[in-house]
């Protein structure tokens, strides 16, 4: 009885020993230890013109090596594929990028933000639940990147939403600005006004 | 509930990676990455583009969050938080599975001059980095390395990992002491006191380790997660128990595991067997009975269908027990031949694409929990396989591979786009720029025309204020004016003295007027020249304008050429790395779907094995029945399977 009670036990992999294992699924969901070593040719973090033939030399190793010096490979390119659209479409003596930031935000539920740039509209964003609450915990989205010759400008935002007491809610915020050959970014800010118990909305120019 | 990280280690490790940059920024981060923190946070980003990183990161959008972050390094666009976004980007290259990269990331930090905090979350980083590849005295120096007490949400982790490093290297009592002050009873963090129980157990503190696993076990849990851990901790309970033969207390620990959970059919074999070593096979079969009816997959399943009939063969219920491992032989021929079936559909692609096509996921790096398997010939035999945790890395790195496939393709178009766009550009550039500035040299705008003008009006000014010639700023009309006095004069002068008796009124008024544009002219002098002056002075200053655009212009036909043949070799290499990289990735995801579905396959066989095995044992209990029943003895005895 006793050996086949131990069988069964041995079978299932649950005797005492095996069961007294720390808990840390992550541990457990750790990437193989058969990678002692990625591979030599994973391209390092260098400078965008890094060269090709990172990829050339394909990685030799353990299939897992491989993907993963692969992944590096391709994060690499993806950089460098970036750094050229930017160069290439927005050159920083014309670009123009627009971020909307949300300090708090409790008093304003964002729906949509449009931006017009010398009254033409260049974006009209809506935001799902998700994005919203990637700004509410501190990210700032670009919402529009694009080209302006040296000049004055002028950028209108219009933003909708849910206000307090969860009445609808418009704004607009307007500012002038003076391009020149360097890039320019341009924030959209929203914050709460704690005394007014309002939102404001506030254009900050970086640059 | 922090524990729910341990369960997906990317995203937690990442997820934790940032909480501890953002809390050493003064912000209040959430542990879970989902949560939106419930104080109101500052505002701690002072680069946009760092900001705009972190947008794609809270929205679990990591591989444009590693993308956009770089190329803001490239453009050196986030100074203000240079070290946090490169243990961010740390944490999502060690997320991806890329540890080397990840390794070099935070030793880079370490080499140069970072601040205390960020050194010691990097040695800690190097740490899990070297603990995850079974580097345990590597990660135990990188460990003590750890100077100060790391952010709030780090800290603990820290001391799990390390209690974890001292559990592997043998120093049980150590990892015990390291995790004391944050299990304590009824404490939140269940992880540390489940671990500090093992780790006393295994230091030979049976009685206070499982003390500890014991509170554990009975206590009320608020959700799934935890109520697995505490039937975790009964089961390794009640299996002790069992081993060393205290069968009434394992009975005891393991009736507390649920019915349903993961852990509930090792509770249901261990409950039958633990009353079976108390000559109880009548209380054996219920659980016995209840796991045998449950889904065929499951080892402990096809250990209850041997173990049902053995009880029967105890209570001397031959005929039952008889037609139980008839049942049972039938069962497992009936599961091998599903098996069969199985492997020759996972062989034809089946299980790979149809997790594909039922699970689909847009993100990489994710550990994606299966909603649904695969729509293939007895797919429920794949569920173990599918939880196990070679599988789940196996697929995550597959549909990474999809993902990247996915992702090259999409640029090598935009590069195409991207190769006119420039050509356009490159013609546009040709035509018109050189027809542009000839256009100027044909009409006489050229620089050097408009300079000499400029010139000239300088030095006649310059005459007429030395001169004080108040004539030279005349207007049109006192220049009309001027014409007629000189014909006037001339007319005069050419009569007699005595032609007229108003002759020399006339003169008279002819001294007048002149004297008067002369007055005028003087009178007007100061201020035309204030003028002129100025006017000049903007001319001069348009002329430096239009010069800095001239050379702009020729600046740019001297140049452009080059940029656009630099833009040109670079879109070309770009090009070459993505068709280098493009068939590497498709190739490596045929290979990784070989090996995803050599897993199952292996997996499987065993199970057939398994099933082979207890064939057999029923096939040989059978037998023994048949001789017990055709030569009947007096005191015999069930035959033991």
């Amino acid at each position: 009885m006793l050996n086949r009670t131990r069988a069964a036990l041995i079978a299932l992999g649950l005797c005492a020993v095996s069961a007294f294992s720390p808990a840390m699924a992550a541990d457990a969901a750790a990437v193989a230890a058969s990678a002692p070593e990625a591979s030599a040719s994973a391209a390092p973090p260098a400078a965008a013109a890094s060269a090709p033939d990172a990829a050339a030399s394909a990685p030799t190793g353990s299939l897992d090596d491989r993907v993963q010096a692969t992944k590096a490979d391709v994060i690499s390119l993806n950089r460098d594929l970036l750094v050229l659209e930017e160069e290439l479409l927005f050159p920083a003596n014309t670009q123009v990028a627009v971020f909307v930031s949300m300090d708090v935000g409790l008093l304003f539920d964002l729906d949509s933000v449009q931006i017009k740039l010398d009254d033409k509209a260049v974006s009209t964003y809506l935001y799902t639940p998700l994005e919203v609450q990637a700004l509410h915990r501190g990210g700032v989205q670009r919402v529009y990147l694009g080209d302006l010759r040296a000049g004055s400008h002028e950028i209108v935002a219009f933003f909708t939403g849910k206000g307090p007491h969860d009445r609808d809610y418009k704004r607009a915020t307007t500012i002038k600005f003076d391009k020149t050959t360097e890039p320019k970014y341009i924030e959209l800010q929203i914050k709460d006004v704690q005394q007014k118990l309002q939102p404001e909305f506030d254009v900050k120019v970086w640059q | 509930m922090r524990q729910r990280s341990r369960f997906f280690p990317g995203p937690s490790l990442v997820a934790a990676v940032f909480a501890g940059a953002l809390a050493m920024a003064g912000a209040r981060a959430a542990d879970d990455p989902n949560k939106v923190p419930a104080d109101p946070p500052l505002h701690p980003v002072l680069d946009p583009h760092y900001g705009d990183v972190l947008f794609e990161f809270y929205q679990g959008r990591y591989f444009p969050a590693i993308t956009k972050l770089e190329v803001s390094q490239h453009f050196e666009r986030m100074q203000h938080h240079a070290d946090e976004a490169e243990i961010l980007r740390g944490g999502l290259l060690l997320s991806y599975g890329l540890h080397q990269q990840a390794g070099e990331v935070f030793e880079a930090l370490l080499a140069r001059a970072a601040a205390p905090s960020v050194r010691d979350r990097a040695w800690y980083f190097l740490a899990k980095i070297r603990y995850q590849r079974g580097l345990m005295p590597e990660a135990s120096q990188a460990l003590a390395r750890v100077e100060h007490a790391l952010p709030a949400p780090l800290e603990d982790d820290r001391r799990l990992l390390q209690a974890n490093v001292m559990m592997a290297l043998g120093d049980n009592a150590g990892a015990a002491k390291i995790l004391s002050p944050i299990a304590t009873p009824r404490g939140d963090d269940l992880y540390a006191r489940y671990n500090l129980g093992v780790a006393l157990i295994r230091g030979g503190d049976s009685a206070h380790g499982t003390t500890i696993l014991d509170d554990l076990g009975r206590q009320q849990m608020p959700d799934e997660e935890s109520r697995a851990l505490r039937d975790k901790a009964n089961v390794a309970l009640g299996f002790a128990a069992l081993k060393a033969g205290h069968a009434q207390e394992a009975r005891a620990y393991l009736q507390r595991v649920r019915l349903q959970g993961v852990q509930a059919n090792a509770a249901l074999l261990g409950f039958g067997w633990a009353a079976d070593a108390l000559k109880e096979p009548k209380l054996a079969l219920v659980p016995w009975i209840e796991l045998a009816g449950r889904d065929a997959s499951d080892a402990a399943v096809l250990e209850a269908q041997l173990a049902v009939p053995y009880a029967y063969a105890e209570l001397h219920a031959d005929a039952q027990a008889l037609q139980r491992y008839e049942t049972a032989i039938a069962n497992f021929e009936n599961e091998d031949a599903n098996i069969d079936a199985t492997i020759a559909a996972i062989r034809q692609g089946k299980l790979v694409e149809g997790l594909m096509a039922r699970n689909p996921g847009e993100e990489m790096g994710w550990f994606q929990t299966f909603r649904d398997l695969p729509l293939m010939p007895h797919a429920r035999l794949l569920t173990p396989v599918i939880a196990g945790n070679e599988f789940q890395e196996a697929f995550k790195n597959y549909r990474d591979l999809q993902f990247l496939g996915h992702n090259l393709a999409e640029w090598h178009d935009n590069l195409g786009v991207f190769g006119d766009m420039l050509a356009t550009r490159r013609q546009a550039f040709a035509e018109r720029l050189p027809r542009i500035r000839e256009q100027g040299q044909a009409s006489g705008l050229d620089m050097a025309h408009l300079q000499q003008r400029s010139d000239d009006n300088a030095a006649a000014l310059k005459k007429a204020e030395d001169d004080a010639d108040g004539v030279a700023f005349a207007d049109d009309r006192e220049r009309e004016l001027q014409q007629r006095l000189a014909r006037v004069t001339g007319t005069l002068a050419g009569l007699p003295p005595d032609a007229d008796p108003e002759l020399a009124e006339a003169h008279d008024r002819l001294r007048r007027v002149a004297g008067a544009l002369a007055w005028q002219l003087a009178h007007e002098f100061p201020a035309r020249v204030w003028d002129a002056k100025k006017g000049q002075k903007q001319t001069e200053e348009a002329l430096v304008d239009v010069r800095a655009h001239d050379e702009a212009l020729a600046k740019a036909q001297r140049e452009e050429p080059a940029h656009f043949e630099e833009f040109a070799r670079r879109i070309a290499d770009l090009d070459a790395r993505l068709n280098v990289l493009m068939p590497r990735v498709a190739a490596l995801s045929k290979e990784q779907q070989g090996a995803l579905q050599e897993i199952a396959v292996v997996e499987l066989m065993s199970q057939k094995e398994r099933l082979a095995a207890y064939t057999a044992q029923a096939r040989y209990a059978v037998a023994q029945l048949y001789d017990r029943a055709t030569e009947p003895k007096e005191g015999d005895h069930a035959a033991r399977p």
